[in-house]
């Protein structure tokens, strides 16, 4: 009762402490003001909150598909908000700009994803209300998976803070890249489920290499979206969303040079 | 002329996907499943193979339950009385497990996917 507790507090927890650990170590690299992140958490506890309670309505919304078109819609907005934030961190690093809107990019992201995993959180725990014997290990498989999810957070903050400006950009751009993609592919999936896009036979199986149950590909699946048995959309879409985030850093890195060029000309 | 032959075209075209739309909404297959006092009914579901299947989901226990598979890629969380619709598929032949997330220890049931 307290290992599955655990294990799916930690999950739910984990897909938030990893975006909020880069978004607050390369706030500190480019010497932004913090304060975002408590706005961000509040609002979106907020919103958790407040969708769990009226998650019976608006479940129903749509045919009944309600859920997986909003999860959707939230994991849609989490990617912009990275691939806004991809593009500013990157014209900032190479322009030398402070780019003022980033904290509300990356405020919006966690709020976006404390909203969707605390709805989550909030719907899992009040199932055990009424068991009185099933609240104690409930409560301590909760706070102990939160614990090691924040404890990771943490670890990953510290790696990129350690890090040089120029590697911690490079690494975290990277590593934000791919977990945009997971996020677009997250949507992809809850849209094949209700049938809003085709199904399709799988293209192929990597299980055998990395199965999606294991440990490995658990925390795969969390952080870049990992899946073993994808089918053609999915790649589709995966590869595209990477490939859009490039494009516009490319784009707006080219416009930037092309302003800067022309004002030092002037 | 031009026009005239345009118009055939685009009817002729028309034609052809409406075939293709009629052809690929042959009634999905309909399962159910239900959930009572943590565990699946039944257990084990046979489908069809390679093909689009709809499983619809009773949660007959007052609490919430999360349907979820790691093989099929499929979560959804269900409420007390409520019902919850996945669509899974086109499947080949084979096991796929599901599990209740929020009761992993006895929920467990399996979706078989058979050759018909």
């Amino acid at each position: 009762m307290i290992l599955s507790s655990v294990i799916i507090v930690l999950g739910e927890v984990l897909e938030l402490t990893i975006l909020a650990s880069l978004f607050l170590a390369l706030s500190f690299r480019f010497r932004y003001n913090r304060h975002w992140i408590v706005y961000a958490v509040a609002s979106g506890g907020l919103l958790a909150v407040l969708y769990a309670f009226s998650f019976d309505t608006v479940s129903q919304w749509l045919g009944g598909f309600g859920q997986e078109v909003i999860n959707a819609s939230i994991q849609i907005g989490i990617y912009f908000c990275l691939l806004l934030f991809n593009t500013f961190t990157y014209i900032a690093h190479h322009h030398r700009m402070t780019i003022k809107h980033l904290p509300w990019v990356m405020a919006l992201a966690i709020s976006l994803a404390v909203t969707r995993e605390g709805s989550e959180i909030y719907l899992y725990l009040s199932g055990f209300t009424s068991s009185v014997q099933q609240v104690t290990p409930v409560i301590t498989g909760s706070v102990l998976g939160a614990g090691i999810g924040l404890s990771l957070g943490v670890l990953i903050y510290y790696l990129f803070v350690y890090l040089s400006p120029r590697k911690s950009l490079y690494i975290g751009y990277t590593l934000l890249l791919f977990v945009a993609a997971g996020m677009v592919l997250q949507a992809v999936r809850l849209l094949i489920q209700i049938d809003w896009l085709p199904a399709q036979e799988i293209a192929w199986n990597t299980s055998n290499w990395v199965d999606e149950s294991s440990a490995i590909g658990r925390l795969l699946f969390t952080l870049v979206g990992y899946e073993a048995t994808p089918t053609p959309i999915e790649i589709l879409f995966y590869i595209a969303a990477i490939f859009s985030i490039l494009l516009v850093t490319g784009i707006s890195h080219n416009y930037v040079s092309k302003k800067n060029r022309k004002l030092n000309a002037t | 002329m031009l026009t005239k032959q345009t118009l055939i075209f685009t009817l002729f075209a028309i034609q052809i996907s409406a075939m293709s739309t009629k052809a690929a909404f042959a009634a999905t297959p309909e399962f159910v499943i239900e959930i009572k006092n943590h565990l699946f009914y039944p257990a084990e579901v046979i489908v069809p193979a390679n093909q689009k299947v709809k499983l619809i989901i009773y949660n007959r226990d007052p609490t919430t339950e999360e349907f979820e598979s790691y093989e099929l890629n499929r979560e959804k969380i269900i409420l007390g009385n409520r019902k919850g619709i996945i669509f899974i598929g086109p499947l080949e032949p084979g096991e796929y497990p599901f599990f209740g997330e929020f009761h992993p220890e006895t929920a467990l049931g399996k979706i078989i996917a058979r050759q018909e």
